[in-house]
Order: C-alpha cells, then structure tokens, then sequence
C-alpha cells in the first residue's frame, strides 16, 4: 500500500465515521460546558435532537464514500448506512421518551451519554476491524453505566447499576477475549479480509478448535447485549430498578448493538461456509441451544410475572431468543438462502419492529401515571385504562399486539421472516433442526402471548382501578404514536424497509473479490516453497 | 373488478372507523350506520354473485392492474401480493358473511345497549376480516386474515359477552391463536417446499401456483407417505392444527361452547356462521389442495374424528337445558359432517361439504338468532324455566321450527341437501364410517325435537323473580323479523334450487379432484420408479459396507 493509498484510506474512514464523530464532539462539548453555562433541561435535550439531526444529514451526506474495505477499518456498505440511520432516528424517539427524565443539574451528561450510546452503537455497525467493534461496544456500555445512575440516585437504581456494571465487564472481557482467537487464528483484524480468508481454500483454516472458541466466547459476550441465556439474569432486575426511559433504551440499544456485532463478527465471517462445514455445524448447534433455552426461559418465565417492567424485561429476554432464531438461520444458511428471506435480513426486519413495539410499550407505560405521580408497576395498575385512558391504552394494545407477533402488526411480519428464514436456511435433511427450531420458536410465541394477552385483557375487560393520567406532554405522546402508528405501517407498507434489510443482509455477506490462489492440494505438497499468497482487490 | 372486490373488503372497516371516530354517536346513529354499511357490502357480495361466471376454474374478478399475476405487490421483496379473487367455493361463503353481518346488525337492534358504536364497529371490522380471507389469493394475506378475526371477535365476546366472559375470551384466543400459529409455519413450509423443489426454484404465495406447482416439484419424497415422518404428512399436521381447532373438530372443540355461551348473539351467528368455516375453508385451500396424498394416508384418522366428533357433538347436545350451549355442540356435531365430506376427497364430497358450510351458516345462524330473541326478552336460556314460546311469539315460532327442521336435514330445506352428498360420498369410501355419521344425524333430529319440545312447544313457562315484568316483554321486533326471514328464504332456495348452488361450486370442485389426481399420478411415478430400482440400490448399499 502506498502513501497515498494509506492517506486515502484514512480520509475516506474519517468521512465514514463523520456523524459518529459530530456525536461524540457534541457530547463532549456538552459535558465539558454543563459545569460552566447554566442552561435548562429541555434546551440539552434540544441541543442532543439537533445533534441527532445534524448526524443523519452528515451520514446521508456521506452515503457514497467508499473505503478500500481491506485497508479502512470502518466500511460504508448498506449494512452500517441503514443500520446507523434507523439507530439515529429511533434516537429521536428514546429522546423524546426520557426528554424529562434527568433532574436539572445533570440533564447534559444525561443527554451526553446519550449521544455517545448512540455513536458507540453506529461505530459498531460500521466498524470493519475487531478493535473498532470492541470500541463502538464499548462506548455504548460506559455511557450506559452513566445513564443507569444519573437520573435517579436512589438505593434500587445503584444496585441495578453496579449489576449491570459488573456483568457487563465480564461480557465485554468474554468478548474480546474470543476476538483474540480470530486475530491469532488469522493474524489480521480487518473483518471483510477474515471473511475472505474463510472463503479462501487454506487449508485448515479457520481452525476448528480455535473457530469454535473464538465463537464461543464472542457469543457468550454478546448474549449479555441481547440478553440472551446464560447471561439474560441481570435483565429483570436491572429493567425493575431503573426509570422507564432508562429501561426503554436498555431493551433496544444493547440489542441493536449486539445483533449487529454478532452479524459483523460471526455471521459475515463465516457466511461463505455452510452447513456440512464441521465448523458452522458447531457453531449452528450452539446458536440453536441458546435460542430455544432463550425463547423458552423467557416466555415461561415471563408468564409468572405481574410487575409491568419484570413481564416485559422477560418480554425482551424472549425476544432475544427469536433474534437468535435468525442468527441460527443466518449460520446456516451462509451466503446461500438469499432467495427467501437470509437470516441476517430477518433479523434486522426484527429488529426494526422491535424498536417500535418495545419503546412503544414502554413509553406508554412511562405516561400512564397514578394520580400520585407514580408511574403504573404493576399490571392491575392498568385494569381498566382502556375505557380511562382510551387513547394511551389503545396504542399500548397495538404495541402489545405486536410483541405477541400478531397480524397486522409489525411483530408478525418480523417473526413471519425470521422463522421462515429459518425454515429455507437450508435444503436437505439438515434443515430438519432448524425447521424443529421454527416449530419451538412458534409454541414460544403462543405461550408468549398469554402474558401480553392478559395486560389487553386487564385494560379492556378488568374492573377500573384507580384511574390514571397521561403525562409526558408532547414529546412523550409524538415518541408513543410514532411508535404505535409504525407498528401498523410496518406491516402495511413494509417494501422500503424490506428493501433495506436486504440490501444490508447482502452488503454484510459480501466480499469484493478477494480470491486468494493456491494451487490445488495435490500439487501444494509437491511445491517445496509455498506461493506467494496474492489478495486481488476489487 | 379486482378494485370493486378490495373496495367491498375494505367496506365494512371503514364503516368501522367512522363508528369509532365519529364523535357522539347515539344508539340510533351507529346502528343505521352500521346496518348501512353492512347492507352496502351485502350488496356489493350479491353483484359478484350475479357476475361471476359458473365454468370458470380459476379465481375471478383477481386481475391486477398490470395483467401479469393477481393483485398488487404487497410486501415488494418477496413477491407477497395483496391478491383477492372468488372461485366457485368461496363465492358462497363470501356472500353468506355478507348476509349474516346484516343478519348479525339486525339482532342486536335492540340488544345492544353500552358502547353501541364500539360494538357494531367490531361487527363491521370481523366483517372486513372474514370477507378478506374468503377472497385472499395469497397466503400471506390468507393468514393476516385468519388471524386478524380473532381480535374483533375477542372484544366482542370479552365486553359485550356474558357473566364467564373474560374467560372465555381469553380461553378462545389463545386456544385459536397457538393452532394459527403452527399453521403460519406450515404455511411457510409449503412455500418453502415449493421453492426449493420445484423446477425453476419459483418463490411464490400465490395459492392458484402453489396448488398447482405443488403437484409437480421434484423431490420423491414429497410423494411418499408412508410414515408419519414423511414431509407431506407432517405439513399437512401443521397445517391441520390451526384449521382443526378453528372448525372445531372433535378434541379441538372445548373453547366453543364456552366462548358461543358467552358470546352475544351477533358474535355467536358470526362465530357459528362463518368463522368456523375459516376452519373447513382452510381445511379445502391447503390440506386439501396441497398436501392431498397426506389427506388421503390421513382418512382414516380424519375419518374417526369427524365422526366421534358428530356423535360426541350430538350426545352432548341431548344433555344440555341451556338452549345456546345445545346449540353450539350441535356445530361440533355438523362440522364433522363438513370435514367428513372434505375428507373424501370426490367431487361428490366436496360439493356436499362446500354447501354444507353454507347450510350450518343460516341455519346455525338462524337458531341462534332464535335463542337471542328469547334471551333478550327472559334473560336466561334455561330450558327449565323458559318455554312453551309459541304462545306468546308465534312468529318467532314458526322460524324457530324452520329452521331446526333445516338444520335437521329435513327433504325440501337446506340441510338434506348439503348431508345428502357428503353421506353418499362417504359411503363410497367407507361404508362404515357412513354408518356412523348417519346414526348422527338421527340423534341430531333428536335432539332439535327435544329443543323445539321444550322451547316452543307446550304451555308458555317464563322464569320467575328476575324483576322483569313478563307481561310486557317486548313484542317480536321487525328487524328480528327481517333477520330470521331473509336467512328462511335463503334456506328454502337451497332446499328447493340446489342447482344454482351446486353449478358454481362444482367447476371449483371439480379443479380441486384434479390437482388430487395429478398428485396421485407422481406418487404412482415415484412408486413405479422405487419399485424399479431395489436390485441397483441394495448392489450400492452393499458395495457401501464393503468398502
């Protein structure tokens, strides 16, 4: 690589990470300020919304730059465009939900951290390099850690916080320490040049004993993100303890975050190998354990609860389980499986109609309070809300609706794609695991639909409690119906988004042409020196 | 065409949303909106009915607006359309949603007293979703709907049902929902099935290619069903598991007589009339169509449920006093008549089935629009206490007798018509089974008999000390009237003109025995080739454990 190339490169990775770095430039400057200028909570919250806006005009404005994906550590491929906006502008929504939640004095490192949750989630779907994705999962936990503990200072929130903190710690140690198999298996860090490796003809690599921990232990890390078992436990508590925006944001971020490094990391790297490869067969049978014991664990579970946040942080566990689904899919069906739907395209559909029914949910949660001020915890809370609070209830129905994965709503489409990924990830008598994976998956979301079920059935059908309020003023009530009125519209005009999914699915599958020759094995034992490995670019 | 179908789908709920929307409706207001609505629908069924031609196979009044496959695109990637189109099998149950939703406004003219304009929006919007299902070309949008009648009907039961309510609401949807959801993946196994095997690898919903792609693909295995392993087989139980709960049939059926004793009269005709048709309707479009050879293996099986399910379904009902729950068991009892009919797989059968749907339809209807009208009056459906009704409402009586004589199968009416080719058909395939669903129906005349005995006839009995001075109940109502007279007419024009019923469906039936025979042929094909092939196969086998 020449100079020049280099130089370019690192341009190019500069304009690539540009709205990351306008974010993280903005929170800092708003953090360093706080201390110093005296300005009121809403006009912070305006500033990070302008931020927010400000980046999406950036990423759109740098939608062509395309780095040399084998040099740049960051790429601009359709995955990281159309995951970072969705991010972006699901921002908007979580910032309208918490836009009252920070007291006064620290509402700047509030809206802050938020700001850099946000970069830290789009650096992760854009990284293309192990040390740029550890970094973007990073700044999303710090910044977590500070969001957890700066709105309420309360005993129950600092131990939901040193939960997280620990937990999180240890995921992130787990992480990194699988990320060192693949550098030793590979010795280069850059994502896309793993992939073509793996797709190369090298012999014994990716090496199966090293392949299965690095994936092992990359999973084990980012089954904490999604909430995934075994490292679902801090869920429940973690959700009860904090205040409802927190907990919204906590049940998307970390699952966006992790999804998306669990597809850059694992399933893009090991996308050009397919079932019969012992490797992914490995991998496959791990996924399929957590994703049944995922789903199972938190629908059972989540039938047992009455407090509104525990019920829906198994809601999330259980959800994490139908993304593992897909990620199962995504494994096993490898480059192949475009022509129904690819498993890394059901997932970021899922994701994308999570986003709408989980910060929905929670929102309206959030602006139903008691007349004390008390947000409604528990779900007898709500009993009768729908002839009380008609509007509020009838968006948190939708909402609910669509967590149970029901028809019209956005939850089914996306449950319809993930388990028919699922179903044509492969042909043959190995598809019969993953069609008993589907099979599982769909009596999960039956059993699921009892506990969402019972809340509609409460607010339509049970006696009035004590009558609530809506509060939140307008910024909670345009977060809420925007979340509501897409998990219709999903569903109803899904083509845009389902474009999008699979362009991403593509884009993060792919590898520019990137053939690595060796000569056929017969004649590689017969050569004395081995030749020179070429990388063609483009 | 095909945007006048969409449009008189679509009808209903925008009816529904002005109910909901529009702010301070009276009592008087929603309900003539409603019945409006409805009317207009049904108006717009019997212009399909009129236009739709009788030797016509495929689907009509389907052509989208760019000629090329039915409907619009939908969901863009994959090609999920939004297809509608009537064959000679849907037609039918098409226009009987259309004429009971009337029916179903009608009988709650008086009925409905709290939240008035929610109610009839439920009504109209389960209208939306039973017309969609009955036209639905794909089997995405098949599904939506499917699943979306559950919700209306929920409500309905859960707010305006009766003292057991949230129960049984709860109980009818979750019961339905998990069958619906194995069939969603049965669905999608098909698809993919269909996808991955046949020539060309053609990815498409559309149930007209599916059906017929389904009986060429290639992969032998599709063609044996020996074992219960067999792909077909299992397709066709996730499939079925969704359908038979919805029809109900005979182990399936527990959460309808609880949710048809809660529901109120306008849910019960509409669940009874046409949602457990969803079910049979199901049944003919995938289980039937798609996995044929699977149904066939499968007769036997099917066969004892259906008619377990009918002389269950009847016995029960002798043993009932509440004059609803006999009814409701009755429907058990006649849609194993249905699924016995479908089972046989020969036109014969299926004719009879498909006009069968439509007899339980009004005639179930029409009962229970009967037992609604007592209902409302006495507040109790106690045999009991209440009967003798005769007396005090003659009119009320003779279509009560009517229509109990029709749901009786009695020459002349509508039932004979609809038992009379399913028993045949049954006959041709198992003389016993047949044996088994007529004693049935002999126990089904029974217990009509016991019910009208007890209900009309006699001398008048009313329940005592309810507060209710009975001197002064209210009169039979016109729009009662209106409602049990249109579904009498329809009952006697089946009874009497079969042939203008029979001459629709029979093209559409007559597609359906094809696509079984084709099946039938690959699986000789495939047979013929195993057959063939043992010497060469065990020589590989052998030469396999030498090395």
């Amino acid at each position: 690589m020449t100079p020049e190339q280099a130089y370019q490169t690192v341009q190019q990775t500069l304009y690539v990470l540009a709205p990351e770095i306008l974010l993280v430039a903005v929170a800092i400057v708003m953090m360093t300020a706080s201390p110093f200028v005296k300005v009121a909570r809403k006009h912070w919250c305006a500033l990070a919304a302008a931020a927010l806006a400000a980046a999406v005009m950036v990423l759109s404005a740098t939608r062509h730059v395309d780095p040399d994906v084998y040099a740049a550590s960051a790429i601009n491929d359709a995955f990281s465009f159309y995951v970072r906006l969705f991010v972006l502008l699901s921002g908007f929504i979580m910032l309208g939900l918490a836009h009252r939640e920070p007291p006064e004095g620290r509402a700047a490192e509030f809206f802050g951290s938020f700001l850099m949750l946000e970069a830290g989630t789009m650096l992760t779907a854009s990284s293309n390099d192990l040390i740029l994705l550890f970094v973007g999962l990073e700044l999303v936990s710090i910044p977590t850690y500070l969001w957890l503990y700066l709105s309420r200072r309360s005993a129950a929130t600092r131990e939901a916080t040193t939960k997280y903190f620990f937990l999180s710690i240890f995921a992130s140690a787990l992480t990194l320490y699988g990320m060192t198999f693949l550098y030793g298996a590979a010795g280069t860090t850059n994502l896309k040049a793993l992939g073509a490796l793996t797709a190369s003809s090298i012999p014994y690599f990716p090496n199966m004993s090293l392949g299965i921990l690095a994936v092992v232990f990359v999973m084990g890390g980012l089954c904490f993100r999604i909430a995934a078992v075994p490292l679902h436990f801090y869920a429940p508590d973690v959700y009860q303890a904090s205040p409802l925006p927190v907990t919204a944001m906590l049940s998307w971020v970390p699952k966006v975050v992790g999804s998306a490094a669990m597809i850059r990391v694992l399933t893009a790297v090991l996308a050009s190998r397919q079932m019969g490869d012992p490797l992914v067969h490995k991998v496959v049978i791990l996924c399929w354990i957590i994703a049944v014991a995922t789903m199972t664990l938190g629908n059972m579970v989540g039938l047992l609860q009455t407090d509104l946040k525990r019920l829906l942080a198994y809601s999330s566990i259980a959800h994490a389980g139908y993304i593992m689904v897909g990620i199962t899919a995504a494994f096993a069906g490898g480059e192949k499986g475009i022509a129904f739907y690819h498993g890394v395209e059901a997932v970021l559909f899922y994701l994308v109609a999570y986003a709408f029914m989980t910060l929905g949910a929670f929102g309206l949660i959030q602006a139903l309070q008691t007349r004390d001020g008390r947000p409604a915890t528990s779900i007898y809370d709500l009993s009768g809300a729908g002839w009380s609070n008609r509007i509020p209830a009838f968006g948190l129905t939708i909402c609910l609706l669509s967590l149970l994965g029901f028809p019209p709503m956005a939850g089914f489409l996306g449950k319809f794609q993930i388990f028919s990924a699922a179903f044509a990830a492969v042909e043959g008598p190995e598809a019969f695991s993953l069609q008993l994976l589907a099979v599982i998956g769909m009596l999960n979301a039956a059993v699921g639909a009892f506990y969402y079920l019972r809340i509609i059935v409460l607010m339509y059908l049970g006696e009035p409690a004590e009558p609530l309020t809506a509060v939140g003023g307008w910024p909670v009530a345009l977060a809420t119906a925007t979340c509501a009125v897409m998990s219709i519209l999903v569903t109803i005009a899904s083509e845009p988004i389902s474009r999008a999914c699979h362009e991403a699915a593509v884009a993060s599958n792919a590898r520019p042409a990137a053939a690595i020759e060796l000569p056929p094995p017969g004649t590689a034992t017969a050569a004395v020196a081995p030749p020179a490995i070429r990388v063609a670019r483009d | 065409m095909a945007t006048l179908l969409a449009l008189t789908v679509f009808l209903p709920l925008i009816g529904a949303l002005a109910l909901v929307l529009l702010p301070n409706l009276d009592k008087e207001a929603s309900r003539s909106i409603a019945l409006w609505t409805s009317l207009v629908t049904f108006a717009f069924c019997l212009l399909f009915l009129v236009s739709f031609e009788p030797d016509v196979t495929a689907p009509q009044f389907a052509a989208g607006p760019d000629g090329g496959p039915y409907g619009w695109s939908w969901l863009g990637r994959p090609d999920v359309r939004f297809a509608l189109g009537l064959d000679g099998i849907s037609i039918w149950l098409f226009v009987l949603t259309g004429l009971l939703s009337v029916v179903s406004v009608l009988v709650s003219w008086e009925v409905a007293s709290e939240r008035v304009a929610l109610f009839y929006a439920f009504l109209l919007l389960l209208e939306t979703g039973l017309l969609g299902l009955f036209a639905a070309l794909d089997v995405v949008l098949f599904y939506v709907f499917f699943e979306f009648t559950l919700i209306p009907l929920f409500f309905n039961i859960g707010i305006w049902g009766g003292p057991d309510r949230r129960r049984a609401s709860i109980y009818f949807f979750l019961y339905t929902l998990a069958g619906g959801l194995l069939t969603l993946l049965g669905v999608i196994a098909i698809v993919v099935v269909h996808m991955q095997y046949s020539p060309g690898h053609v990815l498409t919903f559309s149930i007209p290619e599916l059906t017929r792609g389904l009986a060429t693909i290639e992969w032998d295995e599709w063609y044996r069903v020996d074992s219960w392993t067999s792909p077909q087989i299992l397709i066709f139980l996730l499939l079925f598991a969704g359908f038979a709960i919805k029809v109900p049939l005979f182990p399936f059926h527990t959460w309808l007589p609880l949710a048809h004793v809660e529901a109120p009269t306008a849910g019960s005709i509409l669940l009874a009339g046409v949602l457990l048709k969803l079910g049979a309707y199901g049944l003919i479009r995938f289980n039937l169509a798609m996995t044929p050879l699977a149904a066939q293996a499968l007769y036997p099986f099917l066969a004892a449920l259906c008619v377990v399910g009918i002389i269950y379904g009847a016995l029960t009902a002798l043993a009932q006093t509440d004059m609803k729950r006999l009814v409701a068991y009755s429907s058990v009892s006649h849609m194993g008549f249905v699924v016995l009919g479908l089972a046989a797989m020969s036109a014969t059968g299926i004719n009879g089935a498909v006009i069968q749907m439509v007899n339980h339809g009004l005639t179930t209807g029409a009962l229970f629009a009967c037992v609604g009208v007592l209902y409302h009056r006495y507040h109790t459906r106690d045999m009991n206490v209440l009967g003798g009704s005769w007396v005090k409402f003659p009119v009320l009586a003779f279509f009560f007798i009517y229509s109990a004589l029709g749901s009786a199968a009695l020459p002349g009416l509508n039932g004979f018509i609809g038992e009379f080719p399913i028993l045949a058909a049954t006959f041709a395939v198992s003389p016993w089974t047949c044996a088994g669903a007529v004693v049935g129906m002999i126990l089904g005349a029974f217990y009509l008999m016991v019910l009208l005995w007890r209900a009309v006839f006699g001398p008048l009995r009313e329940p005592a000390g309810d507060g209710h001075e009975h001197a002064e109940v209210a009169p039979f109502g016109w729009f009662e009237g209106a409602a049990l007279g249109s579904l009498a007419v329809v009952i006697l024009c089946i009874g009497i003109l079969p042939e203008v019923f029979f001459s629709r469906i029979r093209p559409a039936a007559a597609e359906l025995t094809r696509v079984v025979e084709r099946q039938e042929q690959a699986a000789f094909k495939v047979a013929a080739r195993a057959a063939a092939a043992p010497a060469g196969a065990s020589v590989t086998m052998l030469s396999r454990d030498a090395r």
